[in-house]
């Protein structure tokens, strides 16, 4: 008696799907997805009159400037003075993690009442980027802080509207923070040869830190082609590096120090002295629907960095345990690496130079992305008063 | 298809008695035959077979088909964002596209590879250990216990264990499947030499069969079926645990190719992921089923018309 055989069903099932499937292939080839492509608005469309705020005379510095020795855009302490809006408002902001120390000025914004003297009601989610990406491109999350990492520049070239509007950090001249790799018998910091050589990172080749990464590569006689990436968690890095497991790895505050002064281990390089490469990302609440509270938040946000981040805010030990508090670490740990500058701005050319590091490294296709597609630094020039 | 009934008048003696018939005054009134006429089922019943399978090839078919094309449908309309769940044409000219420039396969073949390591170890283990167990009351009480404890141990968890056992490479994926394979069929073969009836046992021992007799003649080809099962089950788990796996601690293989997609916001690639993990989950388990049947063709059927 005939019988289907039940593999002979299945593979004609399989068979009749992907016939549904290639038809429709066929199709989408010849029509445009319309919503699948361009840029988004994003941008607002008409320019928001910009006047002179008081105490934020240096509240500005060239965005062409990247030296080491630059000193970020600082207000007078207190300033910008804040300008509530007519009506409470809610933004929800987004981060990967609520305890590292770039996002100190958020933590201690929210503790010390900044947000709120813009009547703003800040609601800080953790939510690990690929998650809060999506959130943030449906209007779900108003505020990401993140990096222009490659799934961003993604999203953008899809249609989203998505901006970078402000820097976070740059690394203080003591911070080690970086590149570092085991040394072999024999061999010293500057013969290190990178090439073959395995390398541990947290997120992979789409982040930001691919960039000062290929930096370090190319001095060394690699790049992102001749070494392998083996993605690993916060935990596993160090532990990695330690046992064998990996060459090299990105090592972040505080966890360097474990390693540092170790003969065994060298550090190669670092994230650029004078380049934030990550900060605050908004969405098409902020950017287009509510620009008032958009300019609101970067005005809390930059007065909290001139109140309580203008310098070196680790040798108060009053505010360093206030630190501890809010991002929930111990202050010796906090004090056991330098201070962060903290800086608002964003350097001209950083998305350039991401994207290339980006396209070397095969996270992205098509053609760069202008910077104007990615960058809007309008809301930072309102809050402090500056006509670029 | 149920077969007509018909009423036609009939010789009393020719009826069959109906309740109450023995009362009827004989032969004064016209007994009422009620005649069921047979269904195609049972006049022809090769072509009520092929039909009813007919009918369900179409379903099996057209119910998946009809939700893709639902899917295109919404997209097309917007009734989704086509950004955030792409399109299955966009699907589809994705998975076209990068199995033509051969980016697909060597993901497929990572993934492909492990699971048909950690299977066929786990397979073996799962099958030996289940067979001492459920033949030998000593090793059972010995082991029951301890395994019955790592049997709860969601399997995920110790994939950082294996790590540290095997390093980095393709040891911690292999052993993560292998190990979650080991408790489905040590389990299924466990019970299913259990369940063996007393007396085919005792049938074996009065033949004087020996223990590979016994085996071979008994255990085997009663418990096979059950196994089987077992190991259907353990097909479909390991490519879903081999798929997480993948996310955490590989650097190919589809469950890679998910999370890397996800992670740089290409939302068509990991669909075209998703599906890849579906089709092979399906192939597999499929595989497994038909090998199964070609083993233990005594076995009753699971699907389809049971067997005469």
């Amino acid at each position: 008696m005939a019988r289907t055989p039940s593999l002979a069903r299945a593979l004609l099932t399989g068979v009749t799907l992907l016939g549904v499937l290639g038809s429709l292939a066929a199709c989408d080839a010849q029509t445009s997805d319309s919503t699948g492509t361009g840029t988004g608005a994003g941008a607002r469309s008409k320019p928001r009159p910009i006047t002179p705020v008081a105490g934020c005379a240096k509240g500005w510095t060239d965005p062409s400037d990247r030296s080491a020795a630059r000193r970020p855009a600082r207000c007078e302490p207190g300033a910008p003075a804040p300008k509530p809006l007519k009506k409470k408002t809610k933004v929800v902001v987004s981060a990967s993690t609520l305890t590292a120390e770039y996002l100190a000025p958020l933590r201690i914004g929210v503790a010390k009442g900044e947000f709120s003297k813009e009547k703003l009601d800040v609601e800080v989610k953790l939510l690990p980027t690929p998650d809060a990406l999506p959130l943030l491109a449906k209007g779900d999350v108003d505020v990401q802080y993140a990096a222009p990492e490659a799934a961003v520049l993604n999203g953008i070239r899809q249609g989203f509207d998505i901006r970078w509007v402000a820097g976070n950090f740059t690394p203080a001249p003591g911070s080690k923070s970086g590149f570092w790799a085991r040394l072999r018998p024999g061999e010293t910091a500057e013969g290190v040869s990178l090439k073959d050589r395995t390398v541990g990172t947290l997120i992979g080749k789409g982040s930001v830190i691919t960039y000062p990464m290929e930096k370090v590569l190319s001095a060394h006689k690699a790049d992102v082609d001749s070494v392998r990436f083996q993605q690993l968690g916060p935990a596993e890095v160090l532990a990695s590096l330690r046992n064998g497991g990996v060459d090299a790895a990105w090592l972040l505050d505080p966890v360097w120090r474990q390693v540092d002064g170790d003969a065994g281990y060298a550090f190669l390089g670092g994230q650029p002295r004078g380049e934030p490469l990550g900060g605050l990302l908004f969405g098409p609440d902020l950017l287009t629907g509510d620009p008032d509270a958009g300019v609101a938040f970067l005005r809390a946000y930059i007065r909290t960095v001139n109140t309580y981040f203008a310098g070196d805010y680790k040798k108060d030990r009053a505010f360093l345990d206030d630190l501890g508090d809010v991002l929930k670490t111990e202050p010796d740990t906090l004090a056991a690496v330098p201070s962060l500058r903290m800086d608002w701005e964003i350097r001209a050319g950083t998305v350039d130079r991401l994207q290339k590091a980006y396209a070397t490294a095969g996270v992205v296709e098509g053609d760069p992305l202008p910077e104007d597609q990615v960058v809007d630094r309008s809301f930072y020039a309102e809050a402090v008063g500056h006509k670029p | 298809m149920k077969g007509e009934n018909t009423a036609a008048p009939a010789p009393a003696a020719a009826a069959r008695p109906g309740p109450g018939e023995g009362e009827q005054d004989g032969g004064s009134a016209e007994t009422t035959l009620l005649v069921r006429r047979p269904g195609p089922g049972e006049r022809d019943p090769v072509r009520a077979h092929r039909r009813r399978r007919a009918i369900e090839l179409s379903l099996a078919l057209a119910v998946p088909a009809a939700l893709i094309l639902l899917w295109q449908l919404a997209a097309d309309q917007r009734w989704i964002d086509s950004r955030i769940y792409p399109a299955p044409s966009t699907i589809a000219a994705d998975g076209w596209q990068r199995a033509a420039d051969g980016k697909l396969w060597p993901d497929v073949w990572a993934t492909l590879k492990r699971v048909i390591a950690g299977y066929a170890l786990g397979t073996a283990a799962g099958y030996l250990f289940g067979l001492l167990m459920g033949a030998l009351r000593m090793v059972r009480a010995a082991l029951e216990p301890l395994l019955d404890a790592l049997y709860v141990v969601p399997k995920l968890a110790l994939l950082p264990v294996f790590l540290n056992m095997f390093g980095l490479g393709e040891g911690p994926q292999i052993a993560l499947v292998a190990t979650t394979v080991f408790f489905f069929v040590w389990i299924s073969t466990m019970a299913a030499v259990m369940g063996v009836a007393e007396g085919h046992r005792e049938a074996g021992a009065v033949f004087g069969a020996g223990p590979w007799q016994m085996f071979r003649h008994v255990l085997l080809p009663a418990s096979l079926p059950q196994v089987l099962v077992g190991m259907r089950v353990a097909a479909g788990v390991a490519v879903l645990v081999i798929v997480a796996s993948e996310q955490i601690a590989a650097n190919d293989g589809l469950g890679h190719l998910i999370f890397d997609s996800r992670t740089l916001f290409q939302n068509d690639v990991m669909f075209v992921g998703i599906v890849c993990v579906a089709v092979l989950g399906v192939v597999f388990s499929e595989l497994v089923r038909f090998i199964g049947r070609r083993l233990t063709p005594w076995a009753p059927r699971d699907r389809g018309r049971p067997q005469s």
